[in-house]
């Protein structure tokens, strides 16, 4: 449990630079601030957390009631932005009493070096250009309303990479299995998925599956080989959109609803 | 007809919390700043969302009926706040907002410059939240599960990751903290699509409501010295966009998931209830009298915890107990700590209610 808890923590500091940035300031507060209630809640309350972060007796209390992963969010509670910033601008004040030009030049320093110390948020991978004013792909905005029945839901198979985006912007739109398989750490298993990301789809196998979960329309990425023609099993070419292929399963009845 | 629908959510986003805030007007030294009242008078709404919805998803009402109950709430703190506006008035002759404090120990265009560059870190982020999006799949549930709410007119009885499948039973875990209902209900009420207001309008508002607080904190640390305030934030903005040194830290989380109960935890809630115990510390430093209206904040704070994550029960307790603590024992004033347990109390309520459905 010792070992979670300082995992946790080793992961929260990332490369480690700007904590040691934040405990150079709490140095620098706990010699130079005079105001005592700054100092309780810069130095003393951050030390108590830290403290009580690190406490056996806390931790195994915590971890029986919240799951284990998400400990690291009471280090949320340390004031890290606000106090490195606020030791900043004492210094920039600090020295501004001695020299304006020194000050700045140590504002400028300061801020490359936090630059320099963190990673640019946006150079995250995650981050992509937004398609369209859902944040979602086109793709998936393209597939939801092309097998969307108005007044109804429908139930389709998607490939991984799109499941965890089509109930954001479809709620009308269910599946057999979501973002729930997509986790590897959960060991979720789901036959009809595991078909679907067969490095060969066997339609013999597929088809059953798919009709035992009520899918009315079945979804492939581009390039995906399949054994056998779904023509011959009761599916319809229903449309294609970015290369994905979408089959409608003739056999599963879809109602659509007189909303006259 | 698409405008009309985002001028509906810039009011309910803005223009109500700023006015519902004028309820605080009366709280000394920050009563009668525009940010403060926007930010407090959206935190009464979250705490009065809250109070309302969890009682309603345990019963398993419809969601349209929470939109009405809430729409009334929102409603009558409105009418309130507006008849005090003119009442307070009447009897002052005028009536000023102030954006900011005084302008004293600063060379007026050297501080001109840096609330400048300021400004426009601030559009560069906003602008990055319109333009960029970020793959998270806890959105998957979170964004999805406000989707539902719209559509179905249930809350929390849909199994968000896939729909039909798994049936109709009631998520009563995640029901205790509704933020993605809260999104649902502004979704409903703008007609803008509920992915839309998660995805696009949220982080924006979000974003800019974290740095209204660390602006908040900059005018408490730096009173009268606007441009050591314009450079504190400068700071905080190259600490939140340089703040991916690991995928679990709080400026991480406001860039890429802000729309997440969590994030908003993090960059909101706990750095407002931090400013709270700020105020309150000084206020003991200064041997001033408590009034009522800061413990009501606080109660009102530790509610909205309560909405934006399970575990935000946990951390408000953690942080007033420590700092509450801490202040009765440094200024020797033990009588600030009933009041401060008092406030506590909706997040024992809802941690008991955790344990009673989880076990």
């Amino acid at each position: 449990m010792w070992s979670d808890v300082a995992a946790l923590f080793r992961e929260y500091m990332g490369t480690g630079l700007i904590v040691i940035w934040y405990i150079l300031c709490l140095i620098y507060l706990w010699m130079n601030e005079k105001r005592k209630h700054l100092r309780i809640l810069f130095l003393y309350m951050p030390v108590i957390l830290l403290l009580l972060y690190f406490n056996p007796v806390f931790y195994r209390l915590v971890y029986a009631v919240v799951e284990r992963e998400i400990y690291y969010r009471i280090l949320w509670l340390l004031p890290m932005t606000v106090v490195i910033a606020y030791t900043c601008i004492c210094i920039y004040g600090r020295m501004a009493g001695s020299g304006e030009r020194r000050a700045k030049a140590f504002a400028l320093c300061a801020a490359g070096v936090i630059m320099v110390s963190g990673s640019f948020v946006y150079s995250s991978p995650f981050f992509s250009r937004a398609e369209n004013i859902y944040h979602v792909p086109d793709t998936v905005v393209d597939i939801c309303d092309a097998i969307n029945v108005p007044g109804r839901e429908v139930m389709a198979a998607f490939p991984l990479e799109l499941v965890q985006y089509v109930r954001q912007y479809s709620p009308v739109t269910c599946m057999p299995y979501g973002r729930e398989t997509t986790v590897d750490r959960w060991n979720y298993y789901h036959p009809l998925r595991d078909e679907m990301e067969a490095e060969v789809i066997e339609m013999e196998k597929l088809v059953p599956l798919s009709r035992e979960y009520h899918c009315h329309y079945v979804i492939f990425r581009p390039g995906t080989k399949v054994r056998g023609k779904p023509e011959d099993y009761g599916w319809v070419r229903f449309g294609e959109v970015d290369g994905y292929t979408i089959y409608r399963d003739m056999e599963v009845e879809l109602i659509i609803p007189d909303l006259g | 007809m698409v405008a009309v629908h985002f001028l509906i959510l810039v009011l309910l986003l803005l223009a109500v919390p700023a006015i519902i805030g004028g309820l605080f007007g009366h709280m000394e030294k920050y009563g009668g700043n525009l940010i403060f009242r926007w930010i407090s008078g959206q935190f009464l709404l979250w705490a009065g969302f809250q109070l309302i919805c969890v009682p309603l998803i345990l019963r398993q009402q419809s969601f349209t009926f929470l939109t009405e109950l809430f729409g009334g709430y929102t409603a009558v703190l409105t009418l309130l706040a507006l008849a005090l506006e003119v009442k307070r008035r009447r009897k002052a002759g005028t009536l000023v907002f102030r954006m900011a404090g005084g302008a004293a120990g600063q060379k007026p265009g050297e501080s001109a410059v840096l609330w400048a560059l300021f400004g426009a870190l601030l559009l560069f982020q906003l602008v990055q939240a319109v333009r960029l999006a970020y793959a998270d799949t806890d959105d998957a549930y979170y964004v999805a599960v406000a989707s539902v709410a719209e559509n179905s007119d249930t809350m929390y009885q849909v199994l968000p990751y896939t729909g039909g499948i798994g049936g109709t039973e009631l998520d009563s875990r995640h029901g205790l903290a509704p933020f993605p209902i809260w999104i649902a209900f502004l979704a409903k009420v703008s007609g803008v699509r509920t992915v839309t207001v998660a995805q696009v309008a949220l982080p924006v508002v979000l974003i800019a409501m974290t740095y209204g607080i660390y602006y908040l904190f900059a005018r408490e640390l730096f009173p009268e010295r606007r441009g050591q305030q314009a450079l504190f934030l400068i700071f905080t903005e190259i600490l939140v966009l340089f703040g991916n040194y690991s995928i679990y830290t709080v400026e991480n989380f406001m860039i890429a998931r802000s729309r997440q109960g969590k994030a908003a935890l993090g960059n909101i809630v706990i750095p407002f209830l931090l400013l709270l115990l700020l105020l309150l510390l000084h206020k003991l430093q200064e041997k001033e009298r408590i009034s009522v209206l800061l413990y009501l904040l606080f109660g009102i704070v530790m509610m909205t915890g309560c909405l934006c994550s399970t575990l935000g029960v946990l951390l408000m307790c953690m942080a007033v107990g420590v700092a509450g603590v801490l202040g009765a024992i440094c200024y020797r004033r033990p009588w600030i700590l009933p009041p401060l347990a008092l406030t506590c109390m909706p997040c024992v309520v809802y941690a008991a209610l955790y344990l009673f459905l989880d076990f």
